[in-house]
């Protein structure tokens, strides 16, 4: 007894050594400079998109400004937002810039309970959010596609390929009720000459594939180009969905995201041309150079950018507003339909020499800094 | 042949063929077809393999008491290691996925073995372990990743034509189907572990090594997914290097129904043929959703794959009351 | 030798307690680590207690109710799912009607319905509890995904408005609710006979049947009362955030099990087993969680915080289970 007393007194005592060692290797930190702290939320930890916007604001921003950014971890629904944002607060954060969507409006106002700046970087609340929230004077502002950017991108896409006289297209995306997605596949439908449900009305069309939580190909109707199948591509049926779509053998995959991360190789290898809305990485470089990728809509890395440079200018008192409201633009997709064109896109907007520089942004930066040279920066680039 | 030849080929062999005509006459009506072409077959293969061999390693533990959450962390910590060491190693080269294949059932195995001596040192309920152990896996596997997709190293030439290839996949099954039915059923490892899991105590005092036994246990379930992290890697072409938080737990639940088909299937013929059979059932089943995904949202697959295993479960635990119902025995009785 | 007898007991008494008193320990290290950690790198305490408490009350809410299965010896890992769904359909009762009392009705009775589903199935049909309560999980989280889908539209969610619940969102207010369900699960634990039943139950179901105990009452009373936890967390939660998405409430299912033993609750149930341990574990569990994310940095760290937990719990696990080691494998 009194061995397995000791025993235990060991054991605990090396229970709260180990938790001195780890709380004792905080004191051991320098202590860094004061800076800006900024918080940043993210939904997406892994895909090539978000990883691409990390580097630009760890490796580039901070070092070109006195600022941290903190991530947090993949936030999955409001409750981790809102927690997320007071973490920020006690962190002594002055600002969030947001990446993730699960409730954007709980977020902002989270925010300004906290009197934390508040922006949203790729993305946009809901037209009627906006007008609530415009006036609230920690709501910077958005700058990322809207929703008529995002329907843009995809008729564009469908209007390529209809140009090219596709005779009939696989799609995929969609993911309901993602309203981005929803957006660009209505775009692609009416792109490629489609009527949905009758009407070849964005609203209508968008309003229906809300309703049905699906694209219904049976609502399809496409004298053109044949809709041969779609799919979301949920769970253990995607690799079949996939198989399906390859099956029907149409002359191109249109897809509305995700669709190069996941179903490259398998789209190179059965010969079909494929599109997607994505990024600018080294992986759809090699897919446009030597494989079936050739339509690519995306976004530079340094896109986000300016809303820093809004988001700073908050922090330090020289908030930039349209008439008072929070900033609102809209960013469009660049387009790559060639392997030249991708790889003058990668190449502009490589780490040390982004297209959203210091010199750039040090423009917009600043105490004197107008709505309208804003907005002529964003719109520009 | 005697009536108990025909009755045992007729357990075996019903549930397996009420599905395929159930289904069928459904994608009949519909005008569709379950199995178009030769690559929905490998696909079939494939995921038939990947749910009859989770079944087995989950049943082997299970059934001696010991619930293991931790298989699906092993799948991918394994099949993570192993691309990213054939990758560097052999890149694109013709062996590259023979080479992951091998090195994810060793590494499984050894995950495996960590999970079985961490449980017997422990001493605390397996259970309990696993939990420690899935959250320690994953964060390992998030470690090496960094949380994001592999995919350069999965999307080989070589990978694709080895999954691409249902024959290759019909061996490994075939394999793991009579290494699994030799060491359980035929071995004396295997008769050490029906007693075991009969009579933990008795069994015990007859003598028998217990530990060796269990730990040995969580080795073969560790190679098995080791095999199935190598399978979902080569049927997905990317792997899922973010699952924290107990993401990766969700493919143990995929193998409870076809490991009590199997059970019911193991009364009349064998329980791991009747594993394989499940295994076939379910990927019809998964086969027949695809067809149908436009109509049957994911959602409703999970609700019918949950009611379709309350459904069997209450049949299983009630037989013989529905049997005595739908023969009107309680009738005759009174 | 009477003596020395004594003595053995005393000791063997003595450290009883300590091992009783382990997880409470445990907590009281980690807040002590944790207050450090956040004092030492200048952020707000006072916040970040306030972020500990919020974080860890839907949690230590659920998991008390939950206690009551799990002394059972069964276990339960649809309670995620059940708060989802009493969630979801407490929001859009809602948004129908504009009737809060009517919300907060429709969400105690989808909570305590759920469980009770769980119940009958397993007492009605002799289904294994835990695959019932496997099989219920994916059921409510699809039919929660699918009515926030039809319903969220272009949000993603269903919300109520910001303003209707944000006065409770405050300590007080949480504490209160927290510290009356726990002291109505400690009286029904520990001073009736459905805890000291269910308790016999857990320990040894075979002897606990012949003196006359039904298992189905019991178990239903169970399932019922963790039905009522379900529900306040669903609804704490609302309070806490006013929209509901396909992701609330996610990782509730399976933190409840690490929390629950964490506070020092044995997985087989029976005497041994406390009501105090989901409280205690549920906080403990957060507050390590989130001393690892202050002390690891980077974006690396999730993984590693989450394996530095892990050791962490099954050491905690390890050491307060010490005086009930079997020779044989434990099951």
């Amino acid at each position: 007894m009194k061995a397995k007393y000791a025993n235990f007194a060991k054991k605990a005592t090396a229970l709260v050594l180990v938790g001195a060692v780890l709380t004792g290797s905080v004191f051991a930190r320098p202590k860094k400079a004061k800076n800006v702290k900024i918080g940043v939320l993210v939904s997406d930890v892994s895909g090539e998109e978000a990883l691409g916007f990390r580097a630009y604001y760890e490796k580039y921003i901070a070092s070109a400004y006195n600022v941290t950014f903190k991530y947090t971890e993949q936030l999955t629904n409001a409750e981790e937002e809102k927690s997320a944002i007071e973490k920020f607060a006690a962190q002594g954060c002055k600002a969030i810039i947001s990446l993730s969507s699960s409730d954007r409006v709980t977020q902002l106002q989270t925010c300004s309970d906290y009197k934390l700046y508040y922006a949203i970087a790729s993305g946009m609340l809901e037209d009627d959010q906006y007008e609530q929230y415009k006036n609230n004077p920690y709501f910077v502002g958005q700058i990322g596609p809207s929703m008529e950017t995002e329907f843009q991108a995809g008729l564009e896409m469908g209007r390529y390929f209809a140009a090219k006289g596709v005779k009939s297209v696989s799609i995929y995306g969609a993911f309901i009720p993602n309203p981005m997605h929803v957006y660009r596949t209505a775009g692609v439908l009416i792109g490629l000459g489609a009527t949905y449900g009758g009407t070849n009305d964005k609203n209508a069309v968008v309003g229906q594939l809300f309703g049905d939580s699906r694209v219904n190909v049976a609502k399809i109707s496409s004298p053109k180009v044949a809709i041969k199948s779609y799919f979301q591509g949920f769970g253990e049926t995607t690799t079949d969905e996939l198989n399906a779509a390859i099956q029907a053998k149409p002359d191109a995959f249109l897809s509305v995201g995700m669709a190069t991360t996941f179903f490259t190789s398998q789209l190179n290898a059965a010969g079909i041309e494929f599109s997607d809305i994505d990024s600018f990485t080294s992986g759809n470089g090699k897919a446009m150079k030597d494989g079936k990728l050739v339509y690519l809509a995306g976004k530079y890395s340094s896109s986000i950018g300016p809303i820093f440079a809004a988001v700073i200018n908050a922090v330090n008192g020289n908030s930039i507003r349209d008439k008072g409201n929070a900033i609102s633009l809209s960013q469009n997709y660049l387009v790559a339909k060639n392997y030249a064109d991708f790889d003058k896109f990668y190449t502009s907007d490589s780490g040390s020499s982004p297209i959203f520089d210091k010199s750039k942004l040090d423009s917009v930066i600043g105490s004197n800094v107008s709505y309208e040279a804003f907005k002529s920066l964003v719109e520009n680039n | 042949m005697n009536m108990n030849f025909y009755k045992r080929v007729l357990g075996t062999v019903v549930i397996p063929l009420v599905f395929l005509l159930v289904l069928l006459f459904i994608c009949q009506i519909n005008g569709r077809v379950m199995i178009a072409n030769q690559v929905s077959f490998t696909n079939f293969v494939i995921y038939a393999a990947i749910i009859m061999i989770t079944t087995i390693a989950l049943s082997i533990n299970l059934n001696s008491g010991r619930f293991d959450f931790s298989l699906g962390s092993i799948a991918v910590l394994s099949s993570v290691i192993s691309s990213k060491i054939s990758y560097a190693l052999l890149g694109q080269s013709a062996a590259s996925a023979f080479i992951m294949f091998i090195l994810s059932m060793v590494i499984g195995g050894l995950l495996g073995f960590i999970s079985g001596r961490l449980y017997n040192f422990l001493r605390i309920p397996p259970i309990i372990t696993s939990l420690g152990v899935t959250l320690i896996y994953e964060g390992i596997t998030y470690t090496i990743t960094s949380g994001k997709y592999l995919m350069a190293e999965v999307q080989t030439a070589s990978m694709s034509a080895f999954i691409s290839n249902w024959v290759n996949i019909a061996v490994i099954v075939l394999v793991v189907l009579a290494v699994i039915i030799y060491i359980f059923n035929l071995s004396k490892f295997g008769a050490e572990y029906r007693a075991l899991k009969n009579g933990q105590k008795v069994a015990v005092n007859t003598g028998i090594k217990e530990v060796p036994n269990a730990i040995w246990c969580y080795v073969i379930c560790g190679i098995l997914m080791g095999i199935v992290g190598f399978l979902n890697a080569g049927r997905n072409m990317t792997i899922n290097g973010g699952a924290l938080n107990f993401g990766s737990i969700s493919i143990m639940f995929t193998a409870f129904l076809p490991m009590f088909i199997g059970g019911f299937i193991g009364r009349y013929s064998n329980e791991y043929i009747g594993y394989l059979l499940a295994g076939i059932c379910m990927s019809l089943l998964n086969s027949t959703f695809a067809v149908f995904a436009n109509e049957i949202t994911a959602s409703m697959q999970s609700i019918i794959n949950a009611l379709l295993l309350v459904v069997f479960l209450i049949y299983l635990n009630n037989e013989g009351k529905i049997v005595n119902l739908f023969t009107f025995r309680w009738l005759r009785r009174n | 030798m009477e003596n020395q007898n004594k003595k053995k007991i005393g000791k063997y008494r003595i450290q009883e307690i300590m091992l009783t008193l382990m997880p409470g320990i445990a907590l009281l290290v980690l807040f002590l680590m944790f207050c450090i950690a956040v004092i030492s790198k200048e952020y707000m305490l006072s916040l970040y207690l306030k972020i500990i408490f919020n974080e860890g009350v839907v949690l230590a809410l659920v998991a008390t109710g939950a206690v009551f299965i799990y002394t059972l010896g069964s276990f339960d890992i649809s309670l995620g799912a059940s708060t989802l769904l009493s969630a979801t359909l407490g929001v859009m009762t809602y948004n129908t009607t504009e009737n809060l009392a009517l919300m907060i009705i429709v969400i105690f009775a989808t909570g305590i319905g759920c469980s009770l589903l769980s119940s009958l199935l397993a007492s009605v049909f002799n289904i294994p509890v835990f695959v019932t309560t496997v099989a219920m999980m994916s059921v409510l989280s699809a039919i929660s995904a699918q009515l926030i889908t039809s319903n969220g539209g272009a949000l993603g969610g269903i919300s109520i408005p910001a303003t209707l619940l944000k006065g409770l969102d405050n300590p007080p207010f949480k504490i209160v609710v927290l510290a009356l369900w726990f002291a109505i699960c400690l009286f029904v634990f520990n001073f009736t006979k459905v805890g000291r039943k269910q308790k016999f139950l857990g320990g040894n179901p075979v002897c606990a049947q012949l003196t006359g105990i039904s298992v189905n009452k019991y178990a239903i009373i169970a399932f019922v009362m963790a039905g009522i936890g379900v529900a306040l967390g669903a609804f704490l939660t609302i309070v806490y955030t006013p929209s509901v998405t396909t992701g609330t409430a996610g990782s509730i299912g399976m933190n409840i099990l690490v929390a629950i033993v964490f506070g020092g609750m044995p997985i087989s149930g029976g005497p041994r087993s406390k009501i105090y341990s989901s409280l205690v574990g549920g906080f403990s569990y957060i507050l390590l969680t989130n001393f690892l994310k202050i002390v690891i940095d980077g974006n690396a760290g999730y993984g590693i915080s989450q394996i530095i937990s892990a050791v962490f719990f099954l050491l905690v696990v390890y050491i307060a289970s010490m005086n009930y080691r079997t020779k044989m494998l434990p099951r």
